[in-house]
């Protein structure tokens, strides 16, 4: 299981803090809403971790659009929305006469819309700083429970018990829209991922 | 004019990059991970400028904005941060920031920008 | 100067707004779904100007790019995407674009590119 050095460790919460910028600024942009950003919580879970790190965040039905993703570091994207959640945020791209309180045909689409650009947003900037070119994949919607959510994240090599999951959280506050971005990668990825953000971090560091 | 900056921000690799750059133009530089030592630093050394990152822990940008330009009405405070929201930049200026800047930081626009506030007058 | 405009999106959703764009100017639009349905509809229709998304399931949209040239090589053709990256712009550029821009889409960004394309034409 990689472990992280401290200055690993922080390269990759910057990294995590622009991409955010960038998906935040997306969001607030397409809502009209301001969106609160949070100092992005690198976590690397194990796969198994992940669903007790999870376990607390959502309850019930989870709503998740996946971007599947391919490059020197291939893995899943995945925005994660507890139901509630869900509509709330769909409902804020429509009228307030078109609004509704369930996840349907017309919600899933705006979310899965809202999803494409966050994730892209995210896999983008992880492209272009790290030099790095991402392919993505058409992003599809999902709506199971927990335990389902965890076992449809596609890992390339399909040793998802060696598979680390990368987690942040965002909000809109005035609507009370809670959400994760989880980016879930296997050991190799992981480490090309770690080897490129030493890259640019030294970059940096001496720009 | 070389001057003394305080760089405010809770990634060390921030911290060590625009230090880096500030430094690089004989600039004297201090700095402090969070909203409470900034405010300290702040009182204590009294810098020419502030550099300040708006995503933190405990304190947020905006508090820690607010409180130092209550010590001092004249501070001088750039934003530097991931935040690339049209609103926070308002927000930043109405707070009374001189300047903001995205990460990730572009020496030449930070440096520019740190010069022509140094040169400012007090407002 | 209204002109017919192609959009080829796989998203039913960007392709209502990119349409609303449109239509508020004037232009006269229609739409596929996929890299197929737009090399038809293109041969058919023959539209000014074409709005290419580039993640699309079948074709990728690099793939409709050239495909629509060896159609048409004078065809206009702008991509619009959610890819954000560098090397995306510049594979879009370098396939003969003639132009990028990144959703969510600005009405201003979209309507201006469309008429100064236009207007090099006819």
């Amino acid at each position: 299981m990689t472990e992280l050095n401290a200055r690993q460790a922080d390269a990759l919460t910057e990294l995590i803090n622009i991409a955010f910028g960038l998906t935040a600024a997306k969001l607030s942009e397409i809502s009209n809403h301001r969106v609160l950003l949070e100092t992005p919580t690198l976590a690397i879970h194990p796969m198994d971790a992940l669903a007790r790190d999870l376990g607390l965040f959502v309850t019930g039905e989870v709503a998740s659009v996946h971007q599947v993703f391919a490059g020197p570091f291939s893995g899943d994207a995945v925005l994660l929305l507890n139901y509630e959640s869900a509509v709330k945020l769909s409902n804020l791209f429509v009228e307030e006469h078109l609004q509704s309180q369930r996840l349907d045909s017309s919600t899933g689409e705006i979310l899965a819309e809202v999803g494409n650009l966050l994730l892209s947003a995210c896999l983008g900037v992880f492209g272009n700083l790290l030099q790095a070119r991402v392919t993505f994949s058409m992003p599809r919607l999902h709506l199971d429970s927990l335990e389902e959510f965890l076992t449809s994240i596609a890992i390339g090599s399909g040793e998802s018990q060696n598979a680390v999951a990368i987690t942040a959280s965002f909000h809109i506050r005035e609507q009370s829209v809670d959400g994760r971005i989880v980016v879930v990668l296997d050991a190799p990825s992981l480490e090309q991922l770690i080897q490129a953000v030493e890259r640019w971090e030294g970059a940096q560091s001496s720009a | 004019m070389p001057s003394r900056i305080l760089i405010v921000d809770d990634s060390s690799l921030s911290r060590r990059v625009v230090r880096g750059i500030l430094e690089s133009e004989g600039h004297e530089v201090t700095e402090a991970a969070d909203g409470m030592a900034a405010l300290e630093r702040f009182s204590l050394e009294k810098p020419d400028l502030v550099v300040l990152d708006m995503v933190m822990g405990g304190m947020d940008g905006f508090d820690v904005l607010q409180k130092l330009r209550q010590i001092d009405g004249q501070a001088k405070i750039i934003v530097a941060t991931a935040d690339i929201q049209r609103s926070t930049r308002e927000m930043t200026e109405e707070g009374g920031s001189r300047g903001f800047v995205t990460k990730p930081i572009k020496k030449e626009e930070l440096l520019s920008l740190v010069n022509s506030v140094l040169e400012e007058r007090p407002a | 100067m209204s002109s017919s405009i192609l959009i080829v999106d796989d998203s039913s959703m960007s392709r209502k707004i990119i349409r609303g764009i449109l239509e508020s100017a004037g232009h006269e639009v229609t739409e596929a779904a996929d890299g197929m349905a737009a090399i038809e509809r293109y041969s058919l229709e023959k539209p000014d100007l074409v709005v290419l998304d580039m993640v699309m399931g079948g074709m990728y949209g690099l793939e409709v790019l050239e495909k629509l040239y060896e159609i048409d090589e004078h065809a206009r053709i702008i991509v619009a995407t959610a890819d954000i990256q560098n090397s995306t712009r510049e594979m879009a550029e370098q396939a003969g674009s003639r132009g990028f821009l990144t959703k969510p889409i600005k009405k201003e960004e979209l309507l201006s590119l469309v008429n100064s394309l236009l207007e090099g034409a006819k």
